[in-house]
């Protein structure tokens, strides 16, 4: 019988299978599980955390309050100095102790959703009307334009990184925070623009013309036919395209640590994150639960696009 | 309502030029008929008259007006597609309404004609369907419910019938005669189907390699075709072009001598000694049995026709026959005793057959 596995065969891709999806999963699991442990249960190697503790995320979320950071040794001892006044000591160990503004995760959190939402919005319509223009306009090089638009991925961000900064410098961008968000902004845009122009592209092209002819002789525009017919035909392709966008964006650490390193209210939260990984706050329950947060929004993107990507939506109105 | 007229029109696709000189004239309310084989330009022919595509060179108007540098969306027309183009995110009472909604008709409006379509054309169950879930035949009778249901001046339809089956396709027939009926607007049809186009048309458009052929009423195009491919192409099964020699007084086919109803004038026809090669054209329906009609003076009779086969199609029986070397189709009605490897005396009245030059493919006027 064809198509039939037998029971060995049956464990054997279960196995597979199992194994496969452990080792992709492995770090979300151990993110989630040292997010979820108390101090005095990180060296446990075990994924499931003896008592769960939620401190970090109530206190990364603005429910609770932030942990005192540890003094470390050295300092400790340098305070036994009795040279030194209680003035000053109390000055040194609230230096250490201050935790306010230490990691002020809803303010990175909707920083970054802003600049990615704008960034896969802008990139999303750009889309929308380039892709349209290569799937269905004739003009003198289109094909020669549509190709060579993957250019911007022959070369890789960290070659572009210093170039690019020095455009926005001449450009005079950098000098306030605003400038510096828009080359940011532009830079994203423009990573994103060439996958959705085809991914659009390729999409318009499996809604047949006649549809949009039909629509002209119905009595609409070209745009209104994009409108009307097109548009609400690429649903699923439009939200696939822009949640792709957004989560590059999202995600993007490279160029955000070049442009906006020095406005610190401003990070984005790879970038934030980057730098409570090296700073004095670093304790791993925190690191993970902020990891975690970060994550969650690109979960939901793509539990969104699963649902949604059904395809299918041109069904019964052609005849193939 | 509105006339429709083409003039010189010319148009290329690159180097490619399909069409070549067309000129056309659609009067109003007139239900015309653009016939011929797949590629002969008779979908560009509809196309340009919907605008969705622009002509080379020549005019196209309606209602007397230039409209080669109006888009389609400002030609008042309404066009049937091929393969329905039914917009699949809508439902039915959307797909038909959305044209109306655009023109922002009056709500009342709206429904007062959906109503009546939908009463039509039979698709009052099917309203809040999405075409996903129509049959062909449904999905058919929705796109002219989009396109009736306007008030346009002119309804374009595009091969309306070629996806569905043989039944359903004579259905559709009569409805579209009916709707054309009752609503009397200018409507311009294009089909490969013979059938069709002889049932549907007012006039009759015959187009071939982007040429006109013919233009004519339907029976004037069936007993007066202008060349072969005219005589040919109309009429199932096709008419018989047998090589014959004319003579003054007679045509001489397979060295039997049939006699014409009249004399030729040698100044229309030049005849050699030897007399004028030329093509016959006899169509099937026109033989008949002589066993059956007895020995009539007026009938030319081609005699001892080998039969090859016989197909009996309940009233009519389809005979391949043989004439010496040549091969012809004959249909005649259930009466005829003939049998499959015998022989049979084929009459046939002379003033309905045709003579077509051999080099131009032109008919030559005898009659």
């Amino acid at each position: 019988m064809i198509g039939k596995r037998s029971f060995l065969q049956n464990i054997f891709l279960a196995l597979a299978v199992g194994s496969v999806l452990f080792i992709c999963l492995f770090p979300f699991i151990q993110i989630l599980s040292t997010s979820l442990k108390h101090q005095f249960d990180w060296g446990n190697p075990s994924l499931i955390p003896m008592k769960i503790n939620l401190e970090a995320y109530r206190e990364l979320l603005g429910f609770g309050k932030m942990k005192d950071a540890p003094i470390p040794d050295t300092i400790k001892r340098l305070l036994d100095n009795p040279l030194i006044t209680e003035k000053k000591k109390d000055e040194i160990i609230s230096k250490y102790r201050s935790t306010g503004d230490v990691f002020p995760f809803p303010r990175y959190f909707l920083n970054t959703f802003i600049l990615s939402a704008s960034a896969a919005s802008i990139s999303l319509i750009l889309a929308v009307f380039g892709a349209y223009s290569f799937s269905r306009l004739r003009f003198k090089g289109r094909s020669t334009i549509q190709r060579s638009i993957l250019f911007v991925y022959m070369v890789g961000g960290v070659m572009l990184m210093v170039p690019l900064y020095q455009m926005s410098v001449k450009a005079g961008l950098t000098k306030t925070v605003w400038g510096s968000l828009l080359s940011l902004l532009l830079i994203y845009i423009i990573q994103t623009l060439p996958v959705s122009l085809y991914m659009l592209g390729n999409y318009f092209r499996t809604i047949p013309y006649s549809l949009e002819e039909a629509a002209a002789t119905d009595g609409c525009s070209r745009i209104e036919a994009i409108f009307f017919i097109i548009l609400p035909l690429s649903a699923p392709m439009l939200v696939t395209v822009f949640v792709y966008c957004f989560i590059i964006a999202w995600n993007e650490f490279l160029f955000a640590s070049v442009f906006i390193k020095q406005f610190h209210d401003f990070h984005t939260l790879p970038l934030a994150l980057q730098s409570l990984f090296v700073s004095k706050n670093a304790i791993w329950d925190r690191i993970m639960s902020a990891s975690m947060l970060t994550l969650l929004p690109v979960i939901f993107c793509f539990m969104f696009v699963m649902r949604n990507l059904t395809g299918g939506l041109t069904a019964g109105g052609v005849k193939e | 309502m509105a006339s429709v007229t083409l003039k010189n029109i010319y148009k290329s696709f690159g180097y490619v030029e399909v069409l070549h000189n067309i000129n056309l004239e659609v009067d109003e309310g007139a239900f015309v008929v653009l016939v011929g084989p797949s590629g002969c330009g008779k979908s560009t022919t509809l196309r340009l008259i919907a605008g969705l595509e622009d002509a080379t060179e020549g005019e196209v108007l309606i209602n007397k007006r230039v409209v080669n540098l109006i888009e389609p969306q400002h030609r008042n027309i309404a066009m049937v597609f091929q393969n329905y183009a039914l917009y699949p995110h809508k439902n039915v009472r959307e797909n038909i309404i959305f044209g109306l909604k655009r023109a922002k008709a009056p709500k009342d409006l709206i429904n007062r004609r959906l109503e009546r379509v939908s009463r039509i054309l039979e698709l009052e169950d099917l309203l809040d369907r999405k075409p996903a879930q129509l049959s062909g035949g449904q999905r058919q009778r929705v796109a002219m419910g989009r396109a009736i249901v306007r008030d346009a001046d002119v309804f374009l339809f595009d091969e309306p019938l070629s996806n569905l089956d043989a039944k359903l396709r004579h259905q559709m027939r009569s409805e579209i005669r009916r709707i054309h009926r009752e609503y009397k607007t200018t409507s311009i049809y294009v089909t490969h189907d013979q059938v069709e186009a002889m049932t549907l048309g007012d006039k009759v458009v015959v187009m071939r390699d982007g040429f006109i052929e013919q233009h004519g009423s339907p029976m004037e195009i069936y007993l007066k075709p202008n060349n072969i491919f005219v005589a040919t192409f109309i009429g199932a099964p096709s008419m018989n072009m047998l090589d014959a020699t004319l003579f003054p007084g007679f045509v001489e086919l397979e060295g039997q001598k049939l006699m014409l109803t009249k004399r030729i004038n040698e100044n229309d026809i030049p005849l050699p000694k030897e007399g004028k090669k030329l093509k016959l054209g006899i169509r099937p329906d026109f033989f008949l049995d002589e066993d059956i009609v007895g020995k009539e003076t007026h009938l030319a009779i081609i005699r001892n026709a080998h039969i090859d086969i016989i197909e009996p199609l309940g009233f009519d029986r389809e005979l391949d026959v043989q004439v010496g070397n040549q091969a012809l189709k004959a249909r005649l009605d259930l009466r005829t005793m003939a049998k499959e490897g015998e022989t049979i005396n084929l009459c046939f009245d002379m003033e309905r057959a045709h003579f077509f030059d051999v080099g131009t493919e032109k008919r030559l006027s005898i009659h």
